[in-house]
């Protein structure tokens, strides 16, 4: 053992104590953006080489199951290349077969999540994909079943990116049946077993059926259009009739998710028929073209941007 | 090489394989939030044999890369590790810490404590506090001072440890 093991509490080690204390205190009152720009040089500094072992460990995890998913998605595709003489023709059901990655039609960049064993770890993810790879801050990210956050601070080839977890996580939404407008944010009150957003802001005026589909209205500029956010289950509360909240079930777990895409720039198209088959609504055949647009929504802005 | 100077080698040798661990092995094993916090085990086992001061300094440097890596609410791992650290050397001198078993529980308590700090500086989230408290962390601690327990045994001569309890 170490000599300094048995010393009694010198001066020395409580203003280390208090100095660190103090640190740590001036840290998590500091500016976001500051703290950001912290975390970013460090991890493209100091933590670059553990982030690089540690993106290198999650590939050797998902290397083995990401194999058989190709393997079974090139075969899919030999099969029906076999049985359809027109190749061209049938390009369009290939794509459906090949995932979400190929369906999506707005340009996007893989990226890796790399998971914290800490309590917070699903409210936040480091993700790694950064600015290298296109990768920008407030970029939304997707997994094949919806919406997962966006992105908050991207890094030369590591970004952090704030789930529907998160508290502060907001997006404005409508749903599929109906066109019923509204904003989606994390339960405050969420119990163990469900685990659940809000979705408020709805006109009294306006029912929401559970079972209906939840998607992002691409109102804000952030959210593209058309992703899944979840499903109503029921209304939570009502407001002093103006407006009703209603409780939904989340259709992506952050903290489950091993990969995810992460949407660039530009964000102004629909991206729902991408998503139309991974998800609880009914899954129609590809579309020529997008989809009908809803009504007019009324002047709302994300406030998580 | 004085005795001392070659317990401190030692010691940075076990702390530099424990890093490694928890960044290239820990994320093979599945589930974040159940795998051993190996870093976390690193900074007790550390604190455990050094001053209170060296002990904090430790445990902000271990917060801050936990920061930087997963900065829900950026300082508050560092408050969390920063105490954690301190505690373990504070801990020091009350338990006796050769033991394999004491480290183990150290390890544990000090994981609870963590999560506890952490969650109270980060604010609200998905899970509700006491979710978290008393299932995830004494989870999440008890396979982190089962897999620090494996780690201790195997270099129980490496860093002069006593096996029995």
């Amino acid at each position: 053992m170490l000599a300094g093991s048995d010393r009694s509490y010198s001066r020395r080690d409580t203003i280390l104590f208090l100095a660190c204390l103090a640190l740590a205190v001036t840290a998590l009152f500091a500016p976001v953006g500051l703290t950001h720009g912290i975390a970013t040089f460090l991890r493209e500094s100091v933590l670059a080489p553990l982030v690089w072992l540690q993106e290198r460990a999650e590939e050797g995890r998902t290397s083995r199951a990401r194999l058989r998913a190709i393997a079974a998605q090139r075969d899919s595709a030999a099969h029906v290349a076999q049985l359809v003489p027109a190749l061209t023709a049938e390009n369009e059901r290939l794509r459906g077969l090949l995932g979400l990655s190929r369906r999506i039609r707005t340009p996007y960049v893989p990226a890796e999540v790399l998971h914290q064993p800490q309590a917070t770890d699903p409210r936040m993810l480091l993700l790694g994909a950064g600015r290298s790879a296109g990768v920008m801050a407030f970029d939304p990210i997707v997994a094949p079943e919806g919406l997962l956050g966006m992105v908050v601070s991207a890094g030369r080839s590591t970004s952090t990116a704030m789930t529907w977890a998160h508290p502060e996580f907001r997006v404005s939404a409508y749903t599929e049946e109906g066109g019923v407008f509204g904003i989606v944010a994390g339960a405050p009150a969420a119990t163990a077993s469900e685990v659940s957003l809000e979705f408020r802001g709805v006109a009294y005026r306006d029912s929401v059926a559970p079972g209906t589909l939840v998607l992002s209205s691409g109102l804000g500029g952030v959210y593209p259009k058309g992703i899944p956010i979840g499903t109503v289950l029921g209304i939570i509360r009502e407001q002093a009739g103006w407006e009703r909240v209603y409780s939904v079930r989340p259709a992506a777990n952050p903290g489950a998710t091993a990969h995810v895409l992460v949407l660039t720039a530009p964000r102004d198209r629909s991206v729902a028929d991408a998503f139309a088959a991974d998800t609880a609504a009914p899954a129609p055949e590809m579309p020529a073209s997008p989809p009908p647009a809803p009504p007019p929504p009324p002047a709302r802005r994300d406030t998580a941007r | 090489m004085t005795t001392t100077r070659r317990a401190r080698l030692h010691l940075t040798l076990v702390m530099g394989l424990l890093v490694l661990l928890h960044f290239y092995v820990r994320p093979r094993l599945g589930a974040a939030r159940l795998s051993p916090d190996l870093l976390l085990f690193a900074l007790v086992t550390f604190a455990m044999r050094s001053g209170a001061g060296v002990a904090s300094v430790a445990g902000f440097v271990v917060g801050l890369a936990s920061d930087a890596l997963s900065p829900a609410r950026f300082g508050a791992s560092a408050l969390a590790h920063t105490l954690v650290g301190y505690a373990a050397a504070w801990g020091r001198a009350v338990f006796f810490a050769d033991n394999i078993l004491v480290n183990a529980a150290f390890v544990a308590v000090g994981l609870w404590l963590r999560d506890l700090v952490l969650l109270l500086a980060s604010g609200g989230g998905d899970r509700p506090l006491g979710l978290e408290l008393a299932v995830y962390a004494p989870l999440q601690g008890v396979i982190t001072a089962a897999a620090g327990a494996v780690v201790l045994f195997a270099a129980r001569q490496f860093l002069d440890l006593r096996v029995d309890t």
